[in-house]
């Protein structure tokens, strides 16, 4: 394959390469700079927003930097609804989830990977294949399964669905892969059960798989609202998203519009501080899940 | 793969490892049951029976809010209903054109970030790819609520922006032909730093080898990118694609927090649809026929796509 390619590549028409100088570089640096700005500005625009008086928010042309910078909006956020709370119950719900899926992932991953039986490729694609079904085409039984348990309405509803998946059983599998197989028999010929094999000799090898699944599962939770809007109902119940969109139905007049800014900006420094934390292991992470699969 | 090969290598190398006592392997079924059964239950009671659920209850008139034990045989009447109703219609041609909008604009867009991050030798390469994916971990309401104000007409300073440089800007998200465009525009860039991480590592797994010896021959960027990149990333590329694709078509946010499907009917979506027809309209017969075929066209797309990366390898 790699050898047509070179082939291929070998009978293409002679050129000059294009010339390294100065001036590509700085072009390139260039693009570089647009390719940051773009993903940057929106960002930015969240951060100064917040800070801006009703009054600068709306002013026409905008200012690109609040000029009598406050904390109104910012302190209304936090204190017209239970923001307190609905952080708390985000983690609560995201902390007890991503819990879960780390270790039914890691023993679901561990089998798949080490153990051997008939039909376990099958049974291990038709986990994967999971991975591709939008949740939106199961809302509809999954919330009628969720309230005939009785368990709308409750932290325990939200988390049910989320407390496995698939994408952690196939990241664990990739990695236990790459764990020795001679690792693992020699803690069984010294009689560790699998439990231990699993605990003390295979979970210390995964870290970088178990950061980015750990990191990736608190975001989807985090930021997820479709699942929560549909089964809760109780504000006291309500994670950080839904008391937003509480906030944004309020009203959608000037003097509102950066209250619900700020209440936005709030809400997405657990993620982002997680990521920018994580960001190193997780980036490869991700990029691994990628490339092995 | 590489469990197969050691396993059977390790028969004719190690013989002192591969007869395995049978006791031990028959106690290791027990193990594997009992690590798998919590991951499977919950995929089995909370995807699987659900999914068969929604296929069985497209086929009835039910409302949601009785006992399932309740609703009534009408077989394809809901998908009939779905085929006669010009609003649905409009949302599944208005997802269709975010959908392909979606992957036209994000998979060469971010081939080529990719490739900017990749290949020349530049400062600042890892910080931006952190920047670029900073934007997927924000929650998509977060975003929703700065894009409408970034979008918005006077004081939003994208319009500002287009018209200190001479362009009238359009209506955004107001105007009818504008508003479908405007929620792709955002999606990319709410999206774009993901693939991008996952393009840059399928370009690092193409041996540098193949780039050295086409300099030698004199290709430039366009043919080395021709030639080399795109074939010797087509599984990575054919991978972002169908994720873009998967991701673009349950697209619900937005469209719930920002538009509720309008001006005009403009970005009504599938999976709006599915969840206004049950929860506000009570029709979940008809609901899950537009859910069985949002699914559908899915299990379609991955076997093309499957079929055709099958006929490419051969």
């Amino acid at each position: 394959m790699s050898g047509a390619v070179a082939v291929q590549a070998r009978r293409a028409p002679i050129r000059r390469t294009p010339p390294r100088g100065r001036l590509t570089k700085a072009f390139l640096y260039l693009l570089l700079a647009i390719v940051a700005i773009i993903p940057l500005f929106p960002l930015y625009w969240l951060l100064i927003s917040a800070f801006k008086t009703p009054a600068e928010f709306a002013s026409v042309p905008p200012t690109w930097f609040p000029a009598e910078p406050t904390i109104a909006p910012l302190v209304t956020a936090l204190t017209e609804v239970p923001f307190a709370q609905s952080m708390l119950n985000s983690l609560i719900i995201v902390g007890g989830s991503t819990a879960s899926v780390l270790v039914t992932s890691v023993l679901a991953g561990y089998v798949f990977a080490k153990h051997r039986f008939r039909g376990r490729d099958a049974l291990f694609y038709g986990v994967v294949a999971t991975m591709f079904l939008p949740p939106i085409v199961t809302l509809v039984p999954l919330y009628y399964l969720v309230s005939t348990m009785g368990l709308d309405d409750s932290y325990l509803g939200v988390m049910l669905p989320w407390l496995a998946n698939a994408f952690g059983i196939f990241l664990m599998r990739q990695f236990i892969m790459d764990v020795p197989d001679e690792i693992i028999e020699a803690a069984r010929m010294d009689g560790a059960g699998e439990f231990r094999i699993v605990w003390q000799f295979v979970v210390p090898m995964l870290k970088p798989a178990v950061v980015t699944l750990a990191v990736f599962m608190f975001v989807y939770g985090w930021n997820n609202f479709i699942w929560p809007l549909s089964v809760l109902k109780s504000e006291a119940l309500y994670p950080v998203v839904l008391t937003i969109n509480r906030l944004m139905s309020y009203t959608m007049s000037f003097e509102y519009q950066n209250v619900v800014i700020a209440g936005a900006l709030v809400a997405s420094l657990p993620t982002v501080l997680v990521f920018l934390v994580a960001q190193r292991v997780f980036v490869q992470g991700i990029a691994s899940s990628g490339v092995k699969g | 793969m590489t469990t197969v090969k050691i396993a059977g290598e390790g028969a004719a190398l190690l013989p002192r490892r591969a007869p395995r006592p049978k006791s031990r392997q028959k106690g290791q079924g027990r193990w594997s049951a009992l690590f798998l059964s919590p991951a499977l239950i919950v995929i089995g009671v909370f995807t699987l029976i659900p999914m068969v659920m929604t296929f069985v209850i497209s086929l009835h008139e039910w409302s949601m809010f009785t006992p399932i034990t309740e609703m009534n045989w009408v077989g394809l009447e809901n998908y009939e209903t779905l085929f006669d109703d010009s609003n649905r219609i409009q949302a599944m041609g208005n997802t269709a054109i975010y959908v392909v909008l979606s992957i036209v604009i994000t998979v060469p867009l971010g081939l080529l970030i990719a490739m900017l991050l990749y290949f020349p030798k530049l400062k600042g390469k890892g910080l931006v790819r952190v920047i670029l994916f900073s934007t997927y971990v924000i929650p998509t309401i977060a975003i929703v609520i700065i894009w409408s104000n970034i979008y918005a007409p006077g004081y939003g300073p994208l319009s500002t922006m287009l018209q200190a440089i001479g362009v009238t800007p359009p209506g955004w998200l107001s105007d009818p032909s504008w508003a479908l465009i405007s929620l792709v525009i955002f999606n990319v860039w709410q999206m774009l730093g993901y693939y991008v991480i996952l393009l840059v590592a399928g370009l690092t797994q193409i041996p540098e080898d193949l780039y050295e010896a086409a300099k030698i021959d004199g290709a430039g960027l366009v043919r080395q990118t021709w030639s080399i990149t795109i074939p010797m990333l087509n599984k990575t590329l054919v991978f972002v694609l169908l994720m873009t694709f998967i991701n673009s078509i349950q697209v619900f946010d937005p469209i719930y927090l920002l538009t509720q499907g309008g001006p005009a009917g403009s970005t009504n979506m599938v999976s709006y649809e599915i969840q206004r027809s049950a929860f506000s309209y009570g029709l979940a017969g008809e609901s899950s026929a537009l859910a069985v075929t949002l699914f559908m066209s899915i299990v379609v797309v991955g076997a093309v796509l499957g079929i055709v990366m099958k006929g490419r390898n051969k």
